[in-house]
């Protein structure tokens, strides 16, 4: 709700104009059936066809005026509600981009997409819903009312019972079926799961004779479905007939009780109709009503999907948006680790403890480890995705808190773990970090990344398309662009994370050396897998859960770091078997 | 869809419902007692308030004061409120009789669903998709569903009320009633080209939210590349921009939707007038009586909606007999061949395998392996080997008796496996695949999964001995951990450990193992392969190699290529041969 009223409140003036035509529209709609009874009345009363006419033309005119206000009405809320979902989109795009790495992992980008796109549709179609059909209902309900006490305050009476009581069965109604239907929705998830699970696992069921068991399981997901569903239905047959017989037992309290107020002219014959006529619409108003009703718990969760993400509080922020002054005399150590710390929030240990090293200019230092060792942490750290949970990390030796964060990576190139190409040309992504650079600069930049063959393998060299991820290059391919799109940028710290690991051992050694041709001036972190990728490294730091198990060249390591020779033996020895 | 197959197929829909026949009957009955009713109420009203009205002019002459008595309209009233009473019973009574029958139908068919997909051949599932099967049980029936529970009451009761409403109003006046239809004729066309309008609008729509889409997911996967470089504010430009676009198609579409209606009722409007005008008119001239009007703008009012409506109801009955076509030809699916009446029991096999002139193809007039024969002792170990592709999971399709051979017997123990029930042959198989399937239930579920009823202290040794053990104590809830959608609290390789717990379990005497840990860091590759190991002393084991380091000891190499079996032999005998394998094996170190 908070959302909604968030997003609704730049359009307010759009907002009101819709309601007011709206509430006109609704008005009308009610005129017609008095202005109908009129010319009823007229009719018995044996009044000249001319009066009649006169009638019927006010009749078309009130129609063609509450048809008017309807059109616009609904043109206005399209407005409306097209914005709003538009803004709540972009506004989620702009604030997923402050969250640090962990929270964006913690909600998963396939999740977040559908929050973008797919709980906007339906956060945007309940409140087209609200809007047209939720909104006139009290209108409809007081309008209704007044017509009717006007004509007589006694059957206004019955009519506000009648009201009352629909609202009443509704309301307590839908206050059941609400929660019903959230477990429905519950009950088809856990349906489409354990059945999905049967056609997947349909090797594993059958090698281990479960055919039976899964069969109840399946068998049990569908009746209690069935059985919630049919429940559901009942509430609502039940509110659909009640409905009914309150129309009803009004319409025959209405010709009773008008018999003897038209014989004193007290009423006329035609206003029957009419307070008939209020009634129905009365109904209507509110059986369309709880329809919508029931879509918004779905609706209200997707809002709430969405509040998750806005009011998630950023764990990274600027602290400070003055650079830093540059030294005169470029800074020997680029990068420092001092007595780094790091946890994740939910976690019951440090991911990092007490880590300390320095990333030289015109060195490089790689990072070796197993999976779940904190080795791609320390990039994060570096690039200032997450924050330190003690000790400082340093650029060029200003702790990188006390800088922008637009400052600080300004000054680093990054390979991802996983590279991620963006869909447009090899040039586009090329100068993504650098948007001045000449053609020679990126052919250079190719050829050191050893991707030089590639492109002039491609009809449009440097115009060739690339698909959205890159999809149409392959692993090792993306990779090698990707480097090159850090090469461009020229940074003083160059950060590859794990991103040689899709490459042959032959591209990876030539690609090397080119690199350490073309990085003399800046500092290179390099967070490996492989030992053969790293040998050469000025100095060496081994992971083992989070703790730093060594640190050195390959040959101390070797004689020193046992974690660091069982790593260099496993690998070995299978490339020998090979 | 032809008119022959979808009456079948509606016939075939309705078959379902025969276990409901006496609830389907009072419905029926309902629906037509209702339908009478509510064309018989208005007429019947159109008497009382005449009634009414004579007695008030009467009442008015005589200079009286009118009061409704049991004489004086009273008995009409009340035989109008019995009438109203009537009618709404029968609607009751057949809405709420209706809330169960398609939920109940719809369960029948899942269940025969779920029933015959445990009957279905491998082969089925190989051709098609997860997702598409899905959605027989899902979408599908959901469609039939709903039209079974209201469309076709209302479709039924629409039909009866126009028919019967449209005659009593000619009868009234058939003017009235041809200027009324010409006005609905309008309508309907309306609504027809606003359709057709929409859905175009409607696939902009998509369109624009399809790129939206796939730029969000760039963007969103990408997001470490944009920070890192600062591209942020281009990003969000280009959001904005595709958000933009979006809207602008939302616009449209929602426009278009929200007028409908309106228009629709504008138009209603004016022809009350029209007809208003019309029928004061005739009131004027006394052709007509006010209950006769009253109740010929009561049959306007309950005759508009449906018939506007009635384009969008037939559709949605005519999409709702395709769902059940596509369900039924899945019923209809052939299955499995049955198991032997009297099935060869040989218990707990030792685990000798033998292949004779085995030939097989999936296709039967193309087959893949021709005349095939190996031997596997108890406690060997044969390792398959070939390239993607070359039919390595064929292999394990025959052992398991997931497929069926084409010519020749497979015996385990000297039994042919064609004379044994499946579940006598695969209760002596264990099995690692590379696609590691959890279901979603407790990791100690999980790897009880071949013996539910295995105690605790089993469920810990087979982790143990699959070195799963230490992760699975790290994880919030231990072994009673909910293994979530899609095992996505578990790494690759902790999936593939729990696969190995599984089988170590249900302790087999043949065991296939895919040895692929691709996706899997160097030390827990290590681990795997150690329980791995551990698993196959003792079993006669069937691995499927990636690795030529792993194959140097196997006692049978089984050289795969295109799902054929071209070279056997142990690994000297293969190398002395200098065919296929020894090339493979030489050129991965020149």
């Amino acid at each position: 709700m908070r959302l909604i009223i968030q997003f609704l409140k730049p359009h307010w003036k759009l907002f009101a104009a819709t309601v007011v035509l709206l509430t006109l529209d609704v008005m009308g709609g009610l005129f017609i059936p008095t202005l109908a009874a009129q010319m009823l009345n007229l009719g018995t009363a044996g009044a000249p066809f001319a009066r009649l006419c006169r009638t019927g033309a006010l009749m078309a005119a009130a129609a063609l005026a509450s048809g008017a206000c309807a059109i616009g009405g609904g043109y206005l809320c399209a407005v409306l509600v097209s914005r709003v979902s538009r803004d709540i989109r972009v506004a989620l795009y702009e604030k997923s981009l402050k969250l640090s790495i962990y929270d964006f992992r913690h909600f998963g980008t396939a999740s977040i997409t559908t929050r973008t796109v797919s709980d906007v549709n339906t956060i945007q179609m309940a409140l087209t819903n609200t809007v047209q059909l939720i909104l006139p209902v009290p209108i409809i309900c007081v309008t209704a009312l007044i017509l009717c006490f006007r004509l007589d305050v006694q059957i206004g009476l019955v009519l506000l019972a009648v009201i009352g009581v629909l609202c009443l069965l509704a309301g307590g109604i839908l206050y059941s079926a609400v929660p019903l239907f959230q477990k429905l929705q519950k009950l088809l998830d856990r349906m489409s799961q354990v059945f999905l699970e049967n056609i997947t696992g349909v090797r594993v069921i059958r090698a281990f004779n479960n055919e039976e068991r899964e069969e109840q399981r399946t068998d049990e997901a569908f009746g209690d479905y069935a059985a919630t569903s049919i429940k559901a239905n009942l509430r609502f047959a039940n509110l659909d007939a009640l409905s009914f017989f309150f129309i009803n037992i009004f319409i025959i309290a209405v010709y009773y009780m008008s018999g003897a107020k038209i014989s004193v002219g007290a009423l006329e014959i035609g206003d029957i109709t009419a307070m008939i006529e209020y009634a129905i619409l009365v109904m209507f108003f509110l059986m369309m009503a709880q329809m919508v009703i029931l879509t918004l718990p779905r609706a209200l969760e997707c809002c709430g999907r969405i509040r998750e993400i806005l009011e998630h509080t950023p764990e990274i922020l600027d602290q400070t948006e003055e650079n830093p002054r540059e030294r005169d005399v470029p800074a020997e150590a680029v990068l420092e680790f001092r007595d780094v710390s790091f946890r994740f929030a939910d976690a019951q240990e440090d991911a990092l403890s007490h880590l300390s090293f320095v990333c030289r200019r015109g060195e490089t230092t790689a990072v070796i480890g197993g999976t779940g060792s904190g080795k791609s942490t320390i990039a994060s750290l570096a690039l200032r995705f997450h924050d330190v949970s003690e000790g400082q990390v340093l650029l060029n030796g200003i702790d990188i808190r006390k800088m922008p964060q637009a400052y600080l990576r300004d000054h680093l190139g990054y390979v991802q773990q996983k590279a991620w190409l963006f869909s447009g040309t090899i040039a586009s992504n090329l100068r993504y970090g650098n948007e001045g650079a000449s053609e020679e600069e990126l052919l250079h930049a190719l050829e050191v990344a050893q991707a030089g063959e590639l492109i002039r393998s491609l009809p449009d060299g440097l115009q060739s398309y690339v698909a959205q991820g890159g999809a149409n290059f392959s692993g090792g391919q993306k990779q090698r662009l990707s480097i090159a799109r850090a090469l461009v940028k020229r940074p003083e710290l160059y950060i590859v994370d794990d991103g040689f690991s899709a490459l042959d051992f032959k591209t990876d050694a030539a690609l090397r050396k080119a690199l350490a041709e073309e990085t003399k001036d800046a500092a290179v972190l390099i967070i490996a897998q492989r030992v053969s990728t790293i040998r050469r490294a000025s100095q060496i730091i081994v992971l083992h859960d989070g703790k730093m198990a060594g640190i050195g060249t390959h040959e101390e390591l070797m004689a020193h770091c046992r974690v660091y020779r069982e790593i260099y033996e496993s690998q070995t020895k299978e490339a020998q078997e090979e | 869809m032809r008119s022959g197959t979808s009456k079948g197929t509606a016939a075939r829909l309705f078959g379902y419902l025969g276990d409901q026949k006496i609830r389907l009957t009072v419905v029926a009955v309902s629906i037509v007692l209702y339908v009478i009713l509510s064309i018989w109420n208005p007429m019947y009203s159109a008497v009382v308030v005449d009634h009414l009205w004579e007695n008030i002019q009467a009442a008015k002459n005589s200079g009286q004061v009118f009061a409704v008595t049991w004489e004086r309209t009273g008995a009409e009233l009340a035989r109008l409120a019995l009438q109203y009473f009537l009618a709404w019973l029968f609607y009751y009574l057949q809405v709420y009789l209706m809330a169960s029958v398609a939920e109940t139908m719809i369960l029948k068919m899942r269940r025969q669903i779920a029933a015959k997909l445990n009957r279905l051949p491998l082969r089925f599932f190989d051709r098609n998709k997860a997702g598409e099967i899905l959605s027989h049980v899902t979408s599908d029936l959901d469609k039939i569903s709903e039209v079974m529970q209201t469309g076709l009451l209302k479709l039924i009761t629409a039909l009866g009320t126009i028919i019967g409403s449209l005659a009593v109003m000619f009868y009234y006046s058939a003017a009235l009633t041809a200027l009324f239809l010409v006005f609905m004729a309008v309508c309907m066309g309306i609504t027809k080209i606003v359709s057709e309008r929409n859905l175009k609008y409607a696939s902009e729509q998509q369109e624009t939210i399809g790129a939206l889409t796939g730029l969000a997911e760039e963007y969103y996967n990408g997001r470490n590349v944009i920070k890192a470089f600062r591209h942020e504010a281009e990003s969000i430009r280009d959001i904005q921009q595709a958000a933009e676009q979006v809207r602008i198609a939302n616009q449209k579409t929602g426009f278009l939707t929200n007028c409908v209606n309106p228009l629709i009722r504008l138009l209603t409007r004016m022809s009350h007038v029209v007809i208003a005008l019309i029928a004061g008119r005739a009131m004027l001239e006394g052709r007509m009586t006010v209950g006769v009007v009253q109740a010929f703008f009561q049959y306007i009012n309950q005759t508009g909606e449906p018939m506007t409506e009635a384009s969008y109801m037939i559709n949605s009955l005519q999409t709702a007999f395709a769902s059940a076509a596509r369900t039924f030809q899945l019923l209809d699916e052939e299955e499995e061949r049955p198991d032997p009446a009297v099935p060869a029991d040989i218990g707990r096999a030792k685990g000798e395998i033998s292949f004779s002139h085995i030939s097989f193809g999936y296709e039967p007039e193309r087959l893949l392996m021709k005349d095939i024969s190996f031997t596997a002792r108890p406690g060997q170990k044969i390792a398959i080997v070939g390239s993607t592709g070359a039919g390595k999971t064929t292999l394990v399709n025959l052992l398991m008796r997931f497929y069926e051979v084409s010519g020749g017997q497979i015996r385990l123990d000297g039994v042919s496996t064609a004379q044994m029930s499946r579940k006598g042959l695969r209760e002596n198989f264990g099995m690692v695949l590379q696609d590691t399937w959890l279901f979603g239930g407790t990791v100690a579920e999980n790897i009880a999964y071949g013996r539910p009823d295995a105690p605790r202290e089993e469920i810990i040794g087979a982790a143990r001995a699959a070195k799963a053990d230490y992760f699975i104590r790290t994880m919030p809830q231990g072994y009673d951990t909910i293994v979530d959608h899609e095992a996505a609290n578990l790494s690759a390789g902790q999936k593939q450990l729990l696969t190995i717990a599984r089988v170590f379990l249900a302790d087999p005497p043949v065991i296939i193992l895919d040895e692929a840990t691709s996706s899997v860091d160097t030390r827990t590759e290590a681990e795997i392969g150690k329980a791995m190991k551990l698993l196959m002393t003792g079993r006669t084991s069937f691995v499927i190699a990636h690795r030529l380091s792993t194959i140097r000891d196997a006692d049978l190499i089984l050289y795969m290529e295109h799902g054929n079996i071209l070279e056997q032999g142990n690994h000297k005998e293969l190398l002395k041969k200098n065919g296929r394998y020894a090339a493979l094996y030489y050129s991965q170190f020149a």
